[in-house]
């Protein structure tokens, strides 16, 4: 550090912000595929917590709040699996989710229905189940299932669609279910 | 020790280590900088209304902090700049291993899932920080393209 004098620093740092300011800015505004300055991101302290059931026991796969929810959805690795039933998950769910319907999982061989449905999926992937909300505990079953059969990396989000909507955050409709 | 620190050959290793590692950390953020706001955002650590600009910018500073090492121009801002980095880099990553947040960290690529990479890029970036402290600490001033 000898003959290191901090004015000398200090102007090289100045310079090299300034310099990277404009180079950024430059590049957002001028070039295709660019960001805003300031982005439309939610405030992290919107949510208050993952939700957890009364009926949930110690050992049950983690809950998770709308913030990991959201985290994870955006990775687009994690799998999300709508546990209600096929007319609610058609009228609106989490883009991109598997319907598993729990009321409909066969009594036989679970594991290779939950294979197929997962086209085989490895069971060390990052999973996140959730059904209608607060009132629906099929994703806590499901999860349970599944943690039991093995997969590794289960989460609830027990919020479900209800928090996820209530979020303004995007919903996948595959019918209209307005009328 | 001191002539360790200060041998020009093993300080102009480091220099070609930490500033390439600096370039290609920037790459893919230069290119796509929604993807790295969105790894910003998964830390929970900084404002809304800052991700962007954070964004848009840090990857600008960590490429010419990388070439200024490497050749050796605005060269102690860079090494400066560099170890401040690193410092809030290992901060922002622990932090996020700590609070359980599973994430990848967006050095390298577009954000991702994954606590296990978090680890592993917590050592990468310790080891690097290790790096940054010897160009610190260094005297040696040989294959600099300006005097300071």
């Amino acid at each position: 550090m000898r003959n290191w004098d901090s004015s000398t620093i200090f102007k090289q740092i100045l310079v090299l912000v300034l310099v990277s300011a404009a180079l950024g800015f430059g590049r957002a505004y001028l070039v295709p595929g660019g960001i805003e300055a300031v982005g439309k991101w939610r405030s992290l302290s919107g949510g208050d917590g993952p939700i957890i059931p009364p009926a949930a026991d110690e050992g049950d796969p983690p809950f998770i709040d709308i913030n990991v929810a959201q985290m994870e959805h955006s990775t687009g690795r994690t799998i999300f699996i709508d546990a209600r039933e096929p007319d609610e998950f058609e009228c609106a769910t989490i883009p991109g989710s598997i319907n598993i319907p729990f009321e409909q999982l066969p009594e036989d061989d679970l594991e290779g229905y939950l294979n197929d449905a997962l086209n085989g999926t490895p069971k060390d992937v990052s999973i996140v189940i959730f059904c209608s909300g607060e009132e629906c505990d099929l994703s806590l079953h499901l999860a349970r299932n599944m943690q039991f059969l093995g997969y590794t990396r289960v989460m609830i989000f027990f919020g479900g669609s209800r928090e996820w909507v209530k979020f303004g955050l995007e919903v996948e409709r595959r019918r209209n279910c307005d009328e | 020790m001191r002539r360790v620190i200060d041998n020009n050959l093993l300080t102009m290793l480091v220099r070609l280590a930490v500033g390439i590692t600096f370039i290609c950390a920037s790459y893919y953020k230069v290119v796509d900088p929604g993807a790295f706001a969105k790894s910003i955002w998964f830390y929970h650590l900084v404002p809304g209304s800052l991700i962007n600009i954070i964004a848009i910018v840090l990857p600008w500073v960590e490429m010419i902090c990388g070439l200024g090492i490497i050749f050796g121009f605005s060269y102690r801002g860079s090494v400066v700049v560099a170890n401040v980095m690193m410092l809030v880099f290992i901060f922002a990553l622990g932090s996020a291993i700590v609070r359980g947040i599973s994430l990848d960290c967006g050095c390298f690529k577009a954000a991702a899932s994954s606590t296990n990479s978090a680890w592993k890029t917590l050592w990468f970036d310790l080891v690097l920080m290790l790096l940054a402290l010897q160009l610190l600490f260094s005297r040696s001033r040989r294959w600099f393209l300006t005097r300071l």
